[in-house]
Parts: structure tokens; sequence; C-alpha cells
């Protein structure tokens, strides 16, 4: 039964993702990686918010469907590194060092701040 | 940059069931095979404010190193840009193929938030430990990417 949630949640996450990458490539082609930095760096705050909010719950399930299903869902480490690889295929090589350099950092800025939230 | 389309309302709502029904079965993959690492708890043992906690005293911060996590990812990485090298090459980003295995399952599957929340839990054991890890995730991507670029001799 939580796995079903779990996957509900993951499919909205991946949907809310692509909704991002979508619109910054309709008006923005060429910005159109950022989104996937962006959806990177948010998924990965809230999973910072409700990783410490919902240790006071103790609820496995609630855990499970937000931290993995909806985060993990919203944020992707396969893109992350294959688009840069791809464009550094296309000769962007500062494009693809850019999206690798910035991408753990942002996250780690955004886990802190959602973290700290939560206290 | 590969050229940009715009979705009519139909294949908007085909794509966003590729990537929903993609990510759905990516996001029960890796459920299941977090599990490995984690067999009952979940993360209810994610509590690096409780510094009184038997369970986080009893272990050495090796003990939560994700490699579950970070085999699924390094993978996901290899096998995205493997796709997108060769048989998804200069596909448009709206094609539906690619948004079911690419952005749903392999994004799904992969995760950048649940790295980190494991990497706080080291952060609070060990942080030379805890950067170190990072390191490891980040240049294990980095490889794997690279890896997934090479031309293999047929």
């Amino acid at each position: 039964m939580t796995l079903m949630f779990v996957a509900l949640a993951g499919a909205v996450g991946c949907v809310v993702r692509f909704l991002a990458e979508y619109a910054v490539r309709r008006h923005h082609p060429t910005l159109r990686p950022w989104a996937t930095v962006a959806a990177n760096a948010v998924g990965t705050g809230i999973a910072g918010y409700f990783a410490y909010r919902l240790v006071s719950f103790g609820d496995v399930h609630l855990q499970s469907v937000i931290l993995t299903g909806f985060c993990g869902g919203l944020t992707t480490f396969s893109s992350a590194f294959a688009i840069p690889a791809i464009l550094q295929l296309e000769h962007h090589w500062r494009y693809s060092v850019a999206l690798v350099v910035t991408t753990p950092l942002l996250c780690a800025g955004a886990f802190v701040i959602g973290s700290s939230l939560a206290h | 940059m590969r050229p940009h389309t715009t979705l009519s309302p139909r294949q908007l709502a085909f794509a966003l069931m590729a990537v929903a029904a993609g990510g759905a079965y990516g996001t029960i993959l890796r459920d299941l095979l977090l599990k490995i690492d984690r067999p009952f708890t979940g993360w209810t043992g994610y509590a690096p404010l409780q510094a009184s906690s038997p369970w986080r005293a009893a272990q050495d911060w090796t003990h939560s190193i994700p490699w579950v996590l970070l085999v699924i990812n390094v993978v996901g990485v290899y096998v995205a840009t493997r796709l997108l090298r060769g048989p998804l090459r200069g596909h448009d980003p709206n094609d539906p193929v690619r948004l079911l295995v690419i952005t749903g399952f392999l994004g799904g599957l992969t995760s950048y938030s649940g790295l980190f929340v494991d990497f706080d839990l080291l952060w609070h054991r060990s942080i030379a430990g805890c950067l170190l890890v990072a390191a490891m995730a980040i240049l294990s991507g980095v490889l794997a990417a690279e890896l997934g670029l090479k031309r293999w001799p047929k």
C-alpha cells in the first residue's frame, strides 16, 4: 500500500520536474539544463525540511512517500550528469562544468536552508 | 543545443503520462532496492539530532555510507548517457521514449535529494567522512558519464 503511494508521489515529482524543464525550454532553449539544476536544488531543500520535520512523527510510511517518493522523483542524478556529458560532446565545455559544479553546491545550500526551517 | 518545440495540449497530456509512468516505476524500483540498505527501519534511524540514540553510538560512520543509492545513481548516469549518445541521439526532448526512459524512469530511479539526506546522517558522525563520500558520489557520476560517452568496439 505504501509502495503505491511512493510510486504516485514519485510520478508527481517527475511530472513537476518535466513541467519545469518544458516551461524553461519553451521560452529559453539554451537555459534548459538549469531547470534540472533548479529541480534538484528545490527537491533537496524540501527533503532537508521533511527529513528533520518527520523525525518527530517517526512515521516510516510518510517518510517513504515524501522523501523517497516525491523528493526522489523531483530530483535526478542521471540527468544531472548525462546532460553535461552530452553538452561536452557538443563542445559546450564551460557550460557542462558549470552545471556539474553548481548542482551539488546549490543542493547543499538548499538542504541546509530546508533543514534549518524545520527546527 | 537541441531544437525546442511547443506541444499541443494532447501531446502534452501524452508526455505527462509517459513521464509519470516512467517515474512511478523508477521510484518503486529505487524504493525496493533501498530496502537492501535499510531492511526494516526506512529512515526512522534518521535521528542526527538525537545524540543519545544508541543506534548512533553503536556504529561508526562507515556503516552510514549509502552504497545502494550510490550504485543506483552511477548506473543511472551511465545508462542515461549511453542512451542519449546512442539510440536516443538527436531525438528532440519531447520524444515520448526519451520522456518515458530518461526523464521518467531514470529520473525516478536516481535521486539527488536522497543522497543529501544520507550525507547529513554522515555529517553528524564524521564531517571528513561525509565530504569524502560526497566527493566520491560526484566523481563517480562524472566517471560514469565519461564512460557512457565512450564508443565501444563492436
